[in-house]
């Protein structure tokens, strides 16, 4: 991830710019449990933001501050919170914060909070960044084309800001790909998904009882990992059918 | 350990399920034949003193940490390694407390922190800057205190769960802090987990709660994580258990000659045994990789319902096995390193098999029936 285009990584105890702050130590108590062995940069950062966070303090250098403690424990939902804070408090430009969001978005791909915030960003941005977020989505399952997150946001701007119309053919594509993409498949287009549902809202067995009960034989026979499953299967079958 | 993997602890490790499985070459030697017990305990005992320096991005979930390390003890019945009562001092400093009965209405959240990075100690008026309860960490604070015997009565329930309420939405989901995050399944089952521990459900509208998780169960059985969502094997977890602790689904389901249920049993118990791969360990979703945890997640899903005989145990011990690590602990994937979470689910997951020398587990809850019960 790179964070250092700012501050060059520096200790910030030894920048003129954070000169007049105070860093503010955590409080463990007397006898904490699961200590966790803290590298100096990690301890600095977090006194520091411990101190610019509790002044309240949103400015220019408390949203780079926010970056380098992101990059340190991205899952951090307290930095995360602050810097949407201070990005409203600066009236900062969403359009650079989505560029931000991409460039560390490889690294943090699984991370709930960075899409939490991207979620943030996009609702404010509006229908605008439709197309836009829609490709970079599509970007990151380039990569890993299973992403439960991006797929997850996808459904979200697609009911938000919508473009369900060309989202058939962007999954057939997919599994075209992979034909085993699961999440390819779960996608809500409609008229695939309503044939599905048809298929499983019967209440009894649709294939009927015999051709089922001779399934489960075979299965028992053929799937042995779950053969005491299929014997069960069979049985329940046949109590049904009486 | 700069990535997500999904936990309704909201917890942070190491890639998720992406790379298909490549193990790196931690381990050259062959897998032990046997769960080494021995080797936990010296693993969770480390960890319980100190916790090296790579866990620090994951500093904002101290306490799930805990949770981890301390409830792995007790699963291991190594509970005598931890000093009781510094653990429940500990776990009691990091609850949020409202300065008047008027502030629990407002909008925040009077739980437990996870971690320091926000919390301060209160001004000379006695004001405390910065609340950040989440729902998280108090399901692990009350998990912990529970174990080490702690009295739940004395603590200041009333506070949680007034203002857990603040916490639901009107589609019956939770957010897990108050100055807002995604909601989905995860929360719900923090919030009755919560609410069952503290043995009162004044905390949560249940029946929203139930309408938001029935949404929830996708076309092919599971649960995804939110309605529309793929099925997902934590997803699933905290559908099933959450119902069973809300009091909607009775015990071993199966066995009942019940006709209807709220949710499609059938559909779910052939999704459940569809994840078990063929060599041997459960994936999360259709056509994903094994990994250490979901033998958990699904696992107890299936326990809940009465289906759990139905798994091929042996296939299931022989793949958990190559990944237990000679370090102690449980990798996601097979020889690869382990970490605290995989060890923690390694760990329920063998109690599911009833591996001798472990305390069973209380599948809905996460935790052992001991603790459950409310036995020290």
């Amino acid at each position: 991830m790179d964070s250092r285009e700012d501050d060059g990584g520096e200790p910030l105890s030894r920048m003129a710019e954070w000169r007049d702050v105070t860093p503010l130590p955590q409080d463990d108590g007397p006898n904490p449990v699961v200590p966790i062995a803290y590298k100096e940069e990690f301890r600095e950062t977090m006194d520091y933001f411990r101190a610019i966070y509790k002044a309240d303090e949103r400015s220019p250098r408390a949203l780079r501050l926010t970056r380098r403690a992101i990059h340190l424990n991205p899952g951090n939902y307290t930095v995360w919170h602050f810097r949407r804070l201070v990005l409203e408090a600066l009236n900062a430009d969403l359009d650079e914060e989505l560029d931000f969001l991409q460039r560390i978005a490889n690294s943090n791909s699984k991370n709930y909070q960075l899409w939490h915030h991207r979620r943030w960003v996009v609702e404010r941005l509006g229908a605008n960044a439709r197309a836009k977020e829609l490709n970079l989505i599509k970007k990151i399952l380039s990569i890993d084309a299973k992403n439960y997150h991006a797929w997850s946001h996808r459904q979200w701007v697609l009911q938000a800001l919508g473009g369900w119309e060309d989202e058939l053919d962007y999954c057939q594509q997919l599994l075209e790909e992979d034909i085993f993409n699961n999440s390819a498949w779960n996608q809500p287009c409609h008229e695939f998904r309503d044939s599905v549902v048809a298929l499983r809202t019967s209440d009894t067995d649709p294939l009927g009882p015999d051709l089922s009960m001779a399934i489960c034989d075979i299965l028992e026979h053929v799937d042995s990992l779950r053969a005491s499953y299929w014997i069960w299967r069979k049985n329940k079958l046949s109590v049904a059918a009486v | 350990m700069a990535t997500r993997e999904w936990n309704p602890l909201d917890f942070d490790i190491g890639e998720e399920e992406d790379e298909e499985g490549t193990p790196s070459p931690s381990s050259i030697s062959p897998p032990l034949q046997y769960f080494d017990r021995d080797r936990h305990v010296a693993f969770l005992e480390m960890m319980y003193n100190l916790m090296p320096h790579h866990y620090q991005s994951q500093e904002i979930n101290r306490l799930t940490l805990a949770f981890f390390t301390i409830s792995g003890l007790h699963l291991l019945r190594a509970l005598d390694r931890v000093d009781k009562d510094r653990v429940a001092d500990w776990v009691l400093s990091f609850q949020a407390h409202p300065r008047s009965r008027a502030e629990l209405k407002i909008g925040q959240f009077y739980g437990f922190h996870g971690s320091r990075t926000s919390q301060f100690p209160p001004d000379e008026n006695g004001v405390s800057a910065r609340n950040a309860g989440h729902l998280a960490s108090t399901y692990c604070a009350l998990a912990i205190l529970k174990t080490v015997g702690f009295n739940l009565l004395t603590i200041d329930k009333e506070s949680i769960l007034i203002s857990l309420r603040n916490l639901q939405q009107p589609d019956g989901s939770f957010m897990p802090v108050d100055v807002g995050a995604e909601t989905d399944l995860r929360f719900v089952y923090c919030a009755a987990a919560i609410c069952f521990m503290l043995e009162d459900w004044s905390g949560m509208d249940r029946e929203k709660a139930k309408e938001y998780i029935l949404k929830c169960q996708s076309y092919d059985g599971g649960f995804g994580l939110m309605p529309g969502l793929e099925s997902h094997g934590g997803g699933t977890y905290c559908a099933v258990a959450s119902l069973r602790l809300m009091g909607y689904i009775e015990d071993d389901l199966l066995s009942k000659t019940v006709t209807s249920s709220i949710i499609n049993v059938p559909l779910l118990l052939d999704w459940c045994m569809q994840r078990q791969a063929i060599d041997g360990g459960f994936q999360g979703r259709a056509n994903k990789p094994s990994d250490t945890c979901y033998a958990f997640w699904i696992g107890a899903v299936l326990r809940i319902l009465g289906g759990y005989k139905f798994i091929d145990k042996i296939a299931l011990h022989r793949f958990l096995l190559t990944c237990q690590s000679e370090f102690g602990g449980f990798s996601k994937y097979p020889r690869d390193l382990p970490d605290i979470y995989h060890a923690y689910y390694g760990y329920t997951a063998f109690s599911l098999l009833e591996e001798p020398g472990l305390n069973p587990l209380c599948a809905e809850l996460g935790m052992t029936d001991l603790t459950a019960i409310g036995i020290i």
